[in-house]
């Protein structure tokens, strides 16, 4: 066992520096995913991208692909054959996923939600006046005057949410802008640099270290040229391209390099096969605009509310519509009532409030670097039950770092941190001042020059990671190691290759008295090893006998379980008789040494978490989110990894644990007893989707290991059957269909490529997880303060509802207008409900689970049942009040008001009776009626204050909360009143606002009132905390 | 394990077992966020579960259209397209048995103890709400006098309207066809009938004339009325010329001002009335007679004291006889009130201190 774990160990090692063994083990499986991605498409589609696939350019001579594409190798393609192409084929671009016109984005949000009624609303107003105007001629405006008002609102409001909305969206289009890529072809036998753009099939290209490779081509010669495949498979291992046809899949092959994926070292030249979306990664593009955008949870539930709410507008505008009729009011009256009573029932600001509300967050998320593409997304982090997040970069720091030492038979911890400050091992012994020797010279990474006031760990370095580590390292410990190096100065170097897994540079000393030469080497443990017959231990070399090597592997092999990169370190000093001063290494012959070398220790590298990463997954532990690893790393480093930052909890373990623990098989152990579990993408492969949902559900702790990016979909796929909200972090091109499949897709903005970011509902800014758990602690409040806008603001709709129904039933004159009741909506509400987005959390909202998508409704009966039948009722009855005081202080009495309707508003009756005898003139009415409107407002707008209030909590104490701990309330109160204040005062005179004057003493009538809300809410609360879980909080508790 | 064993026991219709699906999802939910609850969970579903556990699952299901939607979502998530007819009787299935389930005794997902729990305290919200907007409707009127209204300044200063009133202040009539003003006379007849002499002298006073009739005494006290007999109008009374003058083409109009409690003409002026052409030649009305023929209402009806102490307060009135107008076209005509403190040039409202009407007598 033992043994077979070495090799895995020492196959992991050699990925370093060379792919081919990793790529021959996992290639097929990395593919497999992407092969089926395509067959999952519909028929006739799939049988295109098989054709695609089945390409066989890779296979071809040289000959038969000059032929094929009617190119020639060294002159390249004429500048009219490229033309005629170019305009046969279209450019070498992507196209962006289709997007939505403008126009139709605009006119959506002119239809949508509540507009719609709105809409009718008007149309009604209008044919009202229509019939009217049919009857008689000089009938008034006031019905076409409203139905412009409604009108008005609805495109208003709209224009305002699609203002909203593109405004998040221009934030994104900053990250669109790609730089236009330049390509090196030869065309009319000449070299030229073109806009990738204009590439077409059968140009040839040349490519170079740093550039990104401007088609898929198919390599004709190439010089160590390594690519990163990271955008199209995720494992940013470095893969070495050549000529040659090596294997059947295209996938697989070394020749053919893929459009998108970078160029790491080397030249090559390269004929162009494909171009645009027919490359493979603009089928996967294209594949990841086929996976539907799944709504969002905030939409759901917004629209959930649209349809609570539109459904008691309309069936109670119906229901009266019919009891009016029957009433024998004439038709064109009822459809007025009708009218006002779907206005007093839309809640006309809230959409708009929400937005609002949405976009605040949205920018307090951005501060926190989660930059909200989708506005609704803000909502969706809060209820995300599962994250699956990657590893590299998201969850590490993305950077390899020596972590371990190991000499004089000792391991020793190195500072892992961000900042590496402080190194707090033994450096006294003779041991590491060799070991330091070798990291320092045994190294081909270079700092890219003039950084010197760049911090070390910041700097930018010119070499492969575990290289950039060792320099980094021992910078750190050292100081300037360019200065090293050059004192001690390399005289031949035998860099990495696949074959002998090691390096070895040969230095003259710095010295002046010791004239031998150094070699220095580094590679694969058990390879340098062998090459041993010495060990220093102490600064002495001493034989290295059984007992030694017996640590070594002991050190090797827990330095591995550890997930860590191992590399071993050995030199000679190489006899000065033998090679003077004037030697000269031949590195192809080798005509020195290599064996009997003396070992000197190991250093073993990973990549480790971020700081704040341990502490984010417990706060989503406990936040009841159940965080999953998907990386296509090595599974002993994915789990050391997991462990490290919590995502398999210190006492937890895996079915191999338990075996390996109890020494019984794998097989024997009860499955229950394991919380954790790591699966390998070759396993995943084998599960059916029933297997993976058992695996989703028995394991809390899950880490897949080895997976392709194409795999991802499967899991989210898994995850959302349990019902999941599910948040997913990618950045490869081939995560988007996982991002767009995921209720929240998360790019990194950082590492993240731009399909991967086109793709996702949210971008990662920092790559760093710890913004996830912000995000979803924003998220929750922001769901739970929504709650409390939308229960504030369906508060007065009832207040506003009842008026129009004892208009109807009883036939009181009008206590509100529909334009006042705009003006409430509108007008004093708005900044409040807008306020409450600022209120802190009640709880710690980190502390419980994430809410059931289908159980906690934003809007539930709870909330609907008391905001209507409680406090909307306490708030009609308060304006009724304010109201009856009015008219009987003006002489009309509540008992004359009773049916007084039709003589009321009748403009020819001129002297109409009131409770004292004396006679009113139409006009005087109408103004005593307005009058009445105006305090019917102000009773509300009393009365919203103290709703505003108590809606600060759901179930702590006003008092508990703190009254003044949100300062944006009180602005809203202060500007509910000073709109008030303003529209009776200041617009009072103008009558077509049907505002007026009110006498002083009336703006206090409902404040009794407004007492009472207040004081029936505390005494609702003070149930609910005191009988937790009892009928009174299944009732009252929203 | 878990999924077949609650299959095992749900009920022969679909929808039934859609349930035990939800239920399975809240399960995992649970799982999935808290290990802990793991083996507890677990012992559940190894003891046969009872009923009393599944009712409460039960009662928590959401309203009707909740289910709709997420009946529709299920549907999508299924992506199985049933036939829609089925969709739509499993629908209605799930509404009725949302209204009434028989097999659990609950009608809209309450059972009838709930429902009663539910009405009990209802009722005592809504008694007590309804206590204190009696409460408070009652001390309102506490602190309103009956007799003298506490503002008055919405219905000052006065209105003025005319007599007869059909709905319409057009007067269009045809002298020779007696169909076409007999309702104006039988309206102002209706009208005057508490103005007749018999009846004015018998219930009110004779009160002198060009002072105000002012009744000190106690607020509740019963007011007198001063007489406005209707022979005071002469010509226009209806009791020589029945017709009103209608049938000659020279019709009487009677104004009358509004009646506002306490109001008094300003410094013994007695208010007067003119009427002229509104709009076009003036010779269109030659003459007018005013009855009484100070064109005025004398100060002796004044101040109003109100309806409940002021039973039998008869409004005065000033009459128009438009003896001499153009015939056979409309003319429009303005009668204002003229006085010290009285408007009659409110532009919105045109029944302050004026009144303005057309006449359209054809011969």
């Amino acid at each position: 066992m033992g043994k077979k774990t070495l090799e895995i160990y020492s196959v992991e090692l050699s990925g370093t520096k060379d792919v081919e063994q990793t790529d021959k083990e996992d290639g097929k499986e990395r593919y497999r995913g992407l092969k089926n991605c395509f067959h999952s498409k519909k028929d006739h589609h799939t049988e295109k991208l098989k054709k695609e696939l089945d390409l066989d350019d890779h296979k071809l001579s040289i000959k038969e692909l000059e032929k094929k594409y009617g190119t020639n190798i060294i002159t390249g393609l004429s500048s009219t054959q490229a033309a005629e192409l170019l305009a046969q084929n279209g450019p070498n671009a992507l196209t962006p996923p289709k997007e939505t016109p403008e126009i139709i984005k605009f006119l959506k949000q002119m239809v949508g939600g509540f507009s719609i009624l709105l809409w009718i609303g008007a149309i009604l107003c209008w044919i009202a006046y229509g019939i009217q105007y049919s009857m008689n001629k000089s009938s008034s405006l006031d019905d076409v005057y409203l139905g412009c008002v409604l009108a008005l609102v609805v495109i208003l409001t709209g224009i305002f949410a699609y203002y909203q909305e593109a405004k998040s969206t221009n934030i994104m289009s900053t990250f669109n802008k790609m730089i236009p890529q330049q390509a090196f072809v030869i065309r009319d036998s000449e070299k030229k640099t073109i806009p990738a753009e204009q590439l077409v099939v059968g140009d040839i290209v040349e490519i170079k270290g740093g550039d990104r490779v401007p088609a898929d081509i198919r390599l004709l010669s190439a010089q160590g040229c390594k690519v990163d495949n990271s955008s199209l498979t995720g494992e940013s291992e470095p893969q070495a391209r050549s000529s040659e046809f090596t294997h059947d899949s295209l996938l697989e092959t070394k020749n053919i390099a893929f459009y998108s994926t970078t160029c790491l070292e080397g030249t090559a030249t390269g004929m162009v096969i494909n171009t645009g979306d027919r490359t493979i990664i603009g089928q996967i593009a294209s594949l990841a605009s086929g996976v539907g955008n799944e709504k969002t949870p905030i939409a759901i539930e917004i629209e959930h509310f649209v349809h609570i709410v539109a459904g008691v507008a309309v069936s109670i505008g119906i229901l009266f519509f019919i009891i009016a009729v029957s009433l024998k009011y004439q038709v064109l009256d009822a459809i007025i009532f009708l009218i006002g009573i779907i206005v007093a029932n839309v809640p006309e600001g809230l959409l708009a409030t929400v937005t609002v509300t949405l976009s605040l967050t949205a920018k307090r998320m951005a501060k926190k670097n989660c930059l909200v593409k989708n506005l609704e997304a803000v909502e969706t982090l809060g209820s995300t039950s599962i994250i699956c997040s990657d590893k590299t970069g998201t969850l590490t720091q993305n950077r390899m770092t020596v972590a371990h030492l190991w000499f004089d038979n000792q391991i020793f911890i190195a500072d892992t941190s961000e900042d590496h400050s402080n190194q707090v091992f033994d450096q006294s012994s003779g041991t590491w001042a060799s070991l330091s020797k070798i990291i320092t010279l045994c190294n081909r990474a270079e700092f890219k020059p003039g950084q010197e006031s760049v911090p070390i760990m910041k700097r930018i370095v010119v070499g492969d990671a575990s290289e950039t580590a060792l320099l980094k390292f021992s910078e750190v410990i050292l100081g300037d190691v360019m200065e090293i190096r050059k004192r001690n100065h390399k005289v031949a170097e035998i860099p990495f290759n696949s074959t002998n897994k090691f390096q070895l540079s040969i230095h003259k000393t710095d010295d002046p008295n010791d004239k031998r030469f150094l070699m220095v080497m580094k590679g694969a443990p058990e390879r340098i090893l062998e090459k041993c017959s010495t060990i220093m231990v102490n600064g002495q070399e001493q034989p290295l006998d059984k007992s030694t090597a017996e640590a070594f592997h002991t050190a090797y092999m827990e330095l591995g379980g550890l997930g860590e990169r191992v590399l071993g370190f050995c030199h000679l000093y190489l006899p000065a008789d033998e090679f003077p001063e004037t030697y000269t290494f031949d590195v192809d012959a080798i005509n020195f040494p290599t064996s009997n070398l003396c070992f000197v220790g190991l250093l073993s590298m990973i990549d480790p978490p971020r700081s704040t990463v341990p502490d984010a997954v417990t706060k989503c532990r406990s936040a009841g989110i159940k965080v999953i690893m998907v990386t296509g790393d090595h599974p002993i480093t994915a789990k050391a990894i997991a462990k490290s930052v919590g995502i398999i909890s210190a006492n937890s373990e895996t079915v191999e644990d338990i075996a390996k623990r109890l020494h019984i098989a794998v097989e024997q152990v009860n499955k229950r007893d394991a919380k954790a579990a790591v699966v390998t993408g070759a396993e995943l492969k084998d599960m059916s989707p029933e297997q993976l949902d058992e695996l989703l559900t028995n394991y809390s702790e899950i880490v897949f290991a080895r997976t392709s990016p194409q795999q991802k979909l499967i899991i989210v796929e898994g995850c959302q059957r349990q019902n999941a909200v599910v948040a997913v972090t990618g950045d490869g091109v081939n995560d988007s269909p996982a991002l767009k499949k995921a209720d929240i897709g998360i790019a990194m903005g950082i590492a993240g490529s731009d399909a991967a970011k086109n793709a996702a509902d949210m971008v990662l800014l920092d790559d760093n997880f710890a913004s996830i758990v912000t995000g979803v602690e924003e998220g929750r409040l922001i769901f739970d303060n929504l709650k409390k806008t939308i229960a504030y603001t369906l508060t007065k709709n009832i207040a506003e509802l009842c008026p129009f129904l004892i208009y109807i039933i009883v036939g009181l004159p009008l206590p509100i207008g529909t334009i006042t009741i705009l003006f409430i909506d509108l007008g004093t509400d708005i900044i409040p409900s807008i306020a409450l987005a600022y209120e802190k959390a009640e709880s710690d909202i980190m502390n419980r689970k994430p809410r059931h998508k289908k159980k906690d409704r934003l809007v539930n009966e709870q909330l609907a049942i008391y905001s209507y039948l409680h406090i909307g009722l306490i708030q009609a009855v308060g304006g009724f009040v304010v109201y009856f005081t009015v008219y009987a202080q003006e002489g009309f009495k509540p008992n004359i008001l009773i049916n007084l309707r039709v003589e009321w508003e009748d403009s020819n009756v001129n002297d109409l009776e009131d409770s004292y005898g004396q006679q009113w003139t139409w006009y005087q009415r109408k103004y005593l009626e307005w009058t009445g409107y105006t305090a019917f407002f102000v009773g509300i707008m009393v009365q919203q204050i103290a709703d505003l209030i108590i809606r600060k909590t759901r179930r702590n104490s006003i008092f508990q909360q703190g009254l003044f701990r949100n300062k944006v309330i009180w602005v809203g109160i202060a500007s509910q009143i000073i709109i008030a204040l303003i529209l009776s005062y200041g617009l009072g005179s103008i009558t077509a606002l049907n505002f007026t004057m009110l006498r002083p003493q009336y703006w206090f009538v409902a404040v009794p009132y407004a007492i009472l809300i207040w004081v029936y809410d505390e005494v609702r609360k003070l149930f609910i905390r005191l009988y937790p879980g009892s009928w009174w909080e299944k009732n009252m508790y929203y | 394990m878990r999924r077949q064993l609650r299959s095992r026991r749900a009920p022969a219709s679909p929808y039934g077992y859609r349930y035990r699906l939800d239920d399975q999802d809240e399960v995992n939910q649970n799982y999935l966020a808290d290990e802990e609850e793991e083996a507890e969970e677990e012992a559940r579903v190894m003891v046969v579960p009872d009923l009393e556990e599944e009712e409460e699952e039960e009662e928590e299901e959401e309203e009707e259209e909740e289910e709709e939607i997420e009946e529709e979502e299920k549907e999508e998530e299924k992506g199985q397209g049933r036939p829609t007819g089925n969709a739509w009787w499993q629908k209605w299935q799930i509404v009725n048995e949302y209204l009434w389930d028989p097999e659990k005794r609950m009608s809209l997902a309450r059972t009838g103890q709930s429902w009663s729990l539910i009405l009990v305290i209802y009722f005592f919200f809504y008694a007590s709400l309804a206590a204190v907007i009696t409460l408070c409707m009652y001390t309102l009127f506490l602190t309103i006098s009956p007799y003298m209204p506490p503002f008055t300044e919405r219905v000052k200063p006065p209105g003025v309207m005319i007599r007869p009133f059909a709905h319409s202040l057009n007067f269009n009539f045809n002298v020779s066809e007696p169909d076409t003003w007999q309702h104006y006379v039988i309206s102002l007849n209706g009208f005057l009938q508490g103005y007749n002499d018999s009846l004015q002298e018998e219930m009110n006073v004779d009160c002198p004339p060009g002072q105000y009739f002012i009744q000190d005494g106690d607020e509740d006290e019963d007011k007198k009325a001063c007489q406005f007999k209707r022979s005071f109008l002469k010509n226009c009374s209806g009791l020589e010329d029945p017709t009103f003058g209608y049938s000659t083409g020279q019709p009487c109009i009677l104004l009358k001002m509004n009646r506002i409690v306490g109001f008094r003409p300003e410094l013994g002026d007695p208010v007067k009335v003119s009427c002229k052409v509104q709009r076009g030649d003036e010779n269109d009305i030659r003459s007018i007679n005013y009855y009484p023929e100070s064109a005025s209402f004398d100060l002796r009806y004044y101040p109003y004291y109100g309806k409940l102490t002021h039973v039998n307060y008869t409004s005065p009135l000033v009459a128009m006889h438009f003896t001499d107008v153009v015939k056979n076209q409309a003319v429009p005509v303005q009668c204002q009130l003229k006085g010290k403190g009285i408007i009659n040039d409110v532009i919105n409202d045109r029944f302050v201190g004026r009144v303005i009407f057309t006449l359209n007598i054809e011969t």
